[in-house]
């Protein structure tokens, strides 16, 4: 019996290497093309390793950092995480302790409207919300972390009630009993107790908020403000020319950043997407 | 320390589900308003006293406590607390303490850290709570844990934390709820002999909640008797075990539990009581008899309780009772027989050990049995509404 299990187990390490060679293999790709010179970079020899010719060190990179305002859009992007990373965290476990502590019919419903909202599309709501944005001046950076609250709360909300709901009561009515306020019982005792939580929401949240296109191309002034995922389609020259090698380092500049924060709380993630299905 | 008051207190839980008017569920009382949780529910504890409130589960005693706590709110009635109405302030305005079942204590915190805690939001100053955390540490033995965090704690030290946590605050009124539930039953009975201690240690009224009888009976100044949201009986232990309110306290106190027999009492033409069981008659001790004819109690079918330490085995004779051993416990000091009698089961506790030495105690299952009880250690019940016939 073990002798089988074993055998199947070794057989999905084999079928799952595979499947992360296929998930690897385009971000590889674009890091072997981001050291190549422009002139290497062809359909042709797009999958071919850089040669002693065809090796342009990190010219690209240099390129990529120095035009198109790189700088200001790395920032612009980071400014956008950081604020509405922030800025769910903070509402959504607040909310989501709420509605899980206190259960009327209005928290209920409260809490399926953030379940639906994960079903519903962008491209559904893109036109009306790009239209209200511009209404409510919403279309600068410093405040793009409004429309970013609002369709990340969702998946936030259903991961801190999700944590929420196997927390005991008792915690915090001790709190209270001890001679908090509501307001010292969620900094001192709720946000200490959803910390995985919060590191597995911030990741999964920075991660969309950093690689999205469509949501700041939308509301955002392009001619002024650009985040790096707008700045990369900037890198064509005129009559359709593509600058491959800077688009492909600047890609790979883009990724970076993202890549560290996943891989130190990608512990996190797991135990915040675990914490609440077990009793523990 | 404070004299707490609880004056026609009730709670109702608005219906969840439709129910009708009268309904029962869990034999809790159903009204249109609701699932009554606590009736008419009436008590003043002195300054310093220890009263238990005990019952089984869903009888309303863990309400009661959080409505006095501030975790609950009452819906009628009047909390006072050192004579200062309560029913409306937030549980950190009551100067109150509780010590949950569960230990809650914040897994964040080292120990130190979780006692500490209710010092902080009181603003005490650094060396005044450095003392009283190390005095309270001292006091449970918990001092070589205070830079531990919970989960390295076992059961018994993180209970012991919670308990530090919550007399370092020095409250008026120390309320626990279940503390020992969760403990196992060797360090249940350690647990439970260092709060009897810690109750000759710290000023303050204690307000304690169990099923369990034995820490009822061991901790309690007063036990409060309670059922389906109503109190059966308050008193001292002895007095509630030995003059058990109804049917209900009489089968709930004492391990092993009364027994019961289908009876009846007869009052003859002077005023005598006689008890009839089978065919054996029992007569009640005078002081018995008079408290039947001051409440003037006539002949009737009753419910006859004897505790399983009262009944006396003896060889073949008259006015004896007879049965057949079922089953035997031995439990080392005394074997717990079960007899079948009258197709019920009676338990007797025969002991093994006497001042001249070992009683020859051997019984097999299926050998026949007779016994018989006095009757100064009888309980008579009503068969109507199981109110003791003497109260």
């Amino acid at each position: 019996m073990k002798e089988k299990t074993r055998r199947i187990n070794r057989l999905w390490s084999v079928v799952m290497f595979f499947v992360s060679v296929l998930y690897m293999y385009p971000i590889f790709m674009v890091l072997m093309n981001s050291l190549k010179v422009e002139s290497a970079i062809s359909t042709s020899t797009a999958f071919e390793l850089p040669t002693a010719e065809t090796f342009a060190g990190f010219a690209n990179y240099e390129n990529a950092i120095n035009a198109q305002g790189f700088l200001s859009s790395f920032f612009y992007t980071a400014f956008i995480t950081i604020t509405s990373v922030l800025a769910i965290l903070f509402f959504c476990s607040m909310f989501a302790w709420y509605i899980t502590r206190v259960e009327t019919k209005v928290t209920k419903a409260l809490y399926l409207l953030c379940a639906f909202s994960m079903v519903v599309p962008f491209q559904m709501v893109m036109f009306t919300l790009s239209s209200m944005a511009d209404t409510l001046n919403l279309d600068t950076p410093w405040v793009l972390w409004v429309i970013y609250l609002g369709f990340g709360a969702g998946l936030a909300v259903f991961m801190f009630c999700g944590f929420m709901r196997s927390v005991p009561v008792d915690i915090e009515e001790a709190s209270m009993i001890d001679g908090s306020s509501p307001l010292q019982t969620y900094f001192h005792i709720v946000i200490p107790l959803l910390r995985p939580t919060m590191v597995s929401v911030a990741i999964l949240e920075a991660m969309w908020i950093w690689n999205d296109y469509l949501l700041p191309t939308l509301i955002l002034d392009i001619n002024k403000y650009r985040t790096i995922s707008m700045l990369i389609q900037f890198f064509r020259g005129s009559y359709g020319r593509v600058e491959m090698g800077p688009m492909m380092a600047c890609i790979m500049l883009a990724i970076l950043p993202i890549i560290i924060v996943y891989l130190v709380g990608q512990k996190h993630i797991i135990k915040g997407v675990v914490a609440g299905a077990v009793k523990g | 320390m404070a004299e707490v008051s609880l004056r026609h207190i009730e709670k109702v839980y608005p219906n969840t589900e439709k129910k009708k008017k009268g309904e029962k569920k869990s034999n809790l009382k159903v009204t249109e308003e609701g699932v009554l949780a606590v009736q008419d529910f009436n008590l003043d504890i002195k300054d310093r006293e220890f009263v238990v409130l005990v019952g089984p589960s869903g009888c309303g005693k863990s309400t009661t406590l959080r409505m006095v706590a501030g975790l609950e709110e009452i819906t009628r009635g009047e909390l006072y607390i050192d004579g200062k109405l309560m029913n409306d302030a937030a549980p950190k305005d009551r100067d109150i303490a509780m010590v949950f079942q569960s230990y809650a204590l914040y897994p964040h915190m080292t120990v130190r850290g979780n006692m500490e805690y209710p010092l902080k939001l009181k603003k005490m100053p650094k060396e005044e709570m450095n003392q009283r955390v190390e005095q309270a540490a001292e006091i449970l033995g918990i001092t070589q844990y205070l830079d531990r965090k919970p989960k390295a704690l076992s059961g018994g030290q993180r209970q012991r934390v919670a308990i530090g946590r919550a007399i370092v605050r020095e409250p008026k009124v120390l309320l626990m709820d279940e503390p020992l539930s969760n403990l196992d039953a060797k360090l249940r009975n350690q647990m439970r002999a260092e709060i009897i201690k810690l109750r000759e240690r710290i000023d303050t009224t204690f307000i304690y909640v169990t099923h369990d009888q034995t820490e009822a009976m061991t901790l309690g100044d007063r036990i409060v008797i309670m059922k389906d949201g109503v109190i059966q009986q308050v008193g001292t232990p002895q007095e509630v075990f030995d003059h058990p309110a109804n049917l209900f306290v009489a089968g709930f106190i004492g391990v092993p539990q009364m027994n019961f027999y289908d009876a009846e009492l007869i009052r003859d033409g002077s005023g005598s009581y006689t008890v009839q069981v089978e065919n054996v008659h029992i007569v009640p001790s005078e002081e018995k008899q008079a408290r039947l004819r001051q409440n003037g109690v006539e002949s009737q079918s009753i419910t006859l309780g004897v505790r399983p330490e009262h009944i006396t085995l003896l060889g073949e004779g008259e006015n004896m009772l007879h049965g057949a051993v079922e089953v035997t416990e031995m439990m080392g000091s005394a074997v717990h027989l079960h007899v079948n009698f009258g197709g019920r089961d009676t338990i007797i506790i025969a002991q093994t050990m006497s001042l001249e030495g070992r009683n020859p105690v051997h019984f097999g299952g299926g050998n026949p049995i007779s016994f018989t009880f006095g009757g100064n250690v009888i309980h008579m019940f009503s068969k109507k509404d199981e109110r003791n016939l003497e109260a």
